[in-house]
């Protein structure tokens, strides 16, 4: 499979009234051509900063590009020209965001929108773009789809409207689609409802970057999983791989607090503290901290992302097959 | 044991208005007739997704909320209305913890004066014991003695839990309602305030109110589940019978939507539409026009909450929850 997005050292810092805040700190990742790659991780940790930051949708002042480089089809999005990047923008990469009810104009109804969409990237007059988009209307299961054309977002429930947008990201038919957490703020009868029409609306070559906090819609949808701790990947690959056999501790806890539907704990584990301030990130290995693993190196030094086999990384000392090498 | 809360066929009715008069053209039946019971110490789990009355329901029992009819006795006594000065001692019997930490905590008040606040409105202690109070407080919740003077927005979202919790136990209730409590607060938190509100159950002997729609959190934290779909309760039973083994439809539904990491996909029954409206809801069974299963008997017929089998604790309102039952 050919990589169809190549994110290298991504580094994003927002000045903030109490100094520089790193979001996104030496970030490195792909996604290759039909690949659904999850990107886990708690707030604030900076996945919702990554994957908007492909589409330069972070406003800047006040954030920050520090360093690197995203690389789609040959190009690099960050250093694009804008005029080039709105062509790439809904027609090549697509988002679907978080809440349905903010991403849709309030004002124009649900049709004109799908229209204008449609429109600003095909040479298409308004009666083809109204029946294609009754048409994708249909297809994401919208009942009576005409009806819904001339409703306003208001009139539509969570679900309904998450449909919309879903038919609005893929009617361009792009080879990315970004999913901001997509169903976390509906329902879990419309949540899989919701993941059952990404999992078929996908063409097989278009490729899915999901940003969820929930390990079990990763489980459902993801071939590949990075997962991300306050601003830096700290570990990477395969679901069933990284499912079974996390490397790095914070994986680890991650899923053993995951709460089970058909067993019992007397007490859940949990991992103590919280998690550090962006703002006063601790020098060496940021879950140090929290680790039950942790020793004087992770307090030090701050661990690089190591390669445990082909698309296997973590960022953990314990992961070092060569303890006293050095490490830059 | 009797039982310290009894519910009997509460319903909770918001009007809708309409016009420069603001006639009423309708009622939203948030709570349309429900009755269940809580043991002194046992956690009984409420879920259901949004809208299906489960907040109101914890509300009208708070007495935020004004009941249309029926009854909330708590130890056999009459909570609402009653008269004003009666009202008093009944708070102090239940308290509640509110979802959203960001807006539960009033942002012009240092946590000591918020978690004391309950205790001398009861006159439970003199003013001058306040810090001795607020420390003791906050030991329990796992936090420093040294947060006492500072002021809500300088924590976190655990921390404020944990904050908000200190506040609910400190006039020591019998019933604590937890709407959604853990909700917004992320996995690696949400495990510590979950063993901690099972910590202070053990210790203080509380029975929770647990409203969740989460059910991986009910089925650690509950001892017994209330399924609740559009205002009315379609199952109940022990949080084993009711998750490993669910006999209604609704609850079918709602446990394999649920996306769990590891094993095989499971073969999940996806339901079509969104939940109706509650200011109108469907003829006969409410869930009928989602249910995989439904007959035209459904539409005419108001299925009853009864037990499975004679004398069982657990209840199943649906005509085929035998047919279910029994596969």
């Amino acid at each position: 499979m050919n990589t169809l997005l190549d994110i290298r050292n991504l580094g994003i810092t927002f000045d903030t009234d109490e100094g520089p805040l790193k979001a996104v700190d030496n970030v490195s990742f792909s996604i290759r051509q039909g690949e659904v790659v999850g990107l886990v991780g708690e707030s604030g940790c900076g996945k919702s900063a990554t994957a908007l930051s492909l589409l330069r949708l972070i406003p800047m002042p006040p954030g920050r590009l520090t360093s690197g480089e995203v690389i789609f089809e040959g190009r690099d999005l960050l250093r694009l020209p804008t005029y080039e990047l709105r062509s790439i923008r809904g027609r090549r990469i697509s988002v679907i965001f978080q809440e349905p009810m903010s991403a849709l104009s309030p004002l124009h109804r649900v049709g004109a929108q799908l229209v204008e969409t449609l429109q600003l990237h095909l040479p298409i007059d308004t009666r083809t773009a109204w029946n294609t988009s009754v048409d994708w209307l249909k297809r994401v299961g919208l009942p009576d789809p005409v009806a819904q054309m001339r409703a306003y977002p208001y009139q539509l429930s969570g679900g309904m409207l998450q449909r919309v947008m879903i038919a609005m990201a893929l009617m361009l038919e792009p080879a990315l689609i970004i999913a901001d957490e997509p169903t976390t703020a509906l329902d879990v009868t419309i949540q899989a409802q919701v993941l059952e029409l990404l999992r078929e609306m996908k063409s097989k070559d278009a490729s899915l970057l999901l940003i969820t906090h929930d390990l079990g819609v990763v489980w459902e949808l993801c071939a590949r999983v990075v997962v991300m701790y306050a601003s830096r990947v700290v570990e990477e690959g395969p679901r069933r791989d990284l499912f079974e056999n996390p490397a790095h501790p914070y994986t680890r806890a991650l899923l053993d607090s995951v709460l089970s539907l058909t067993g019992r704990a007397d007490r859940l584990s949990t991992i103590e503290g919280q998690v550090p301030s962006p703002l006063a990130y601790p020098a060496g290995c940021r879950f140090a901290p929290r680790c039950p693993h942790a020793f004087t190196r992770c307090r030090q030094e701050q661990p690089p992302l190591y390669t445990l086999s082909t698309d296997r990384h973590s960022a953990c000392f314990l992961c070092d097959k060569h303890p006293t090498a050095h490490t830059s | 044991m009797p039982p310290l809360l009894q519910i009997h066929d509460l319903k909770t009715w918001f009007p809708i208005t309409s016009g420069v008069f603001s006639r009423t053209v309708g009622h939203v039946r948030a709570v349309d007739g429900v009755s269940f019971d809580i043991a002194p110490g046992e956690t009984v789990g409420l879920v259901g997704e949004s809208g299906c009355g489960k907040t109101t329901l914890g509300r009208t029992v708070l007495g935020l909320e004004p009941r249309k009819s029926g009854e909330i006795l708590l130890g056999g006594t009459p909570l609402w209305p009653a008269r004003h000065r009666d009202t008093l001692p009944l708070r102090r019997r239940v308290q509640m913890v509110f979802q959203d930490p960001y807006s539960s905590l009033n942002p012009r008040m240092t946590i000591q004066e918020i978690v004391t606040e309950g205790l001398l409105e009861q006159r439970l202690i003199r003013p001058r014991d306040r810090a001795d109070a607020a420390v003791r407080l906050l030991q329990e919740v796992g936090m420093e003695p040294s947060v006492l003077h500072r002021y809500p927005h300088e924590f976190s979202g655990g921390q404020r839990q944990r904050i908000s919790i200190a506040r609910a136990i400190a006039v020591r209730p019998e019933l604590v309602i937890c709407d959604e409590a853990v909700s917004a607060l992320d996995v690696s938190v949400r495990a510590q305030v979950l063993n901690l509100l099972i910590d202070l159950r053990a210790s203080h002997n509380l029975a929770y109110l647990f409203i969740s729609h989460d059910l991986g959190v009910i089925r650690h934290i509950a001892s017994r589940v209330v399924v609740m779909y559009l205002g009315v309760v379609v199952e109940t039973g022990s949080a084993s019978e009711v998750l490993d083994s669910p006999a209604h439809p609704y609850s079918r539904a709602l446990i394999s939507a649920v996306p769990v990491p590891f094993g095989e996909s499971r073969k999940r029954t996806i339901l079509k539409g969104d939940v109706p409206s509650s200011s109108n809801p469907p003829s006969g069974c409410r869930f009928r026009t989602r249910c995989p299963l439904a007959l035209p008997e459904c539409a005419v017929r108001v299925p009853v909450l009864e037990s499975v089998t004679p004398g069982s604790t657990r209840q199943v309102a649906c005509i085929r929850k035998n047919e279910i039952l029994d596969r």
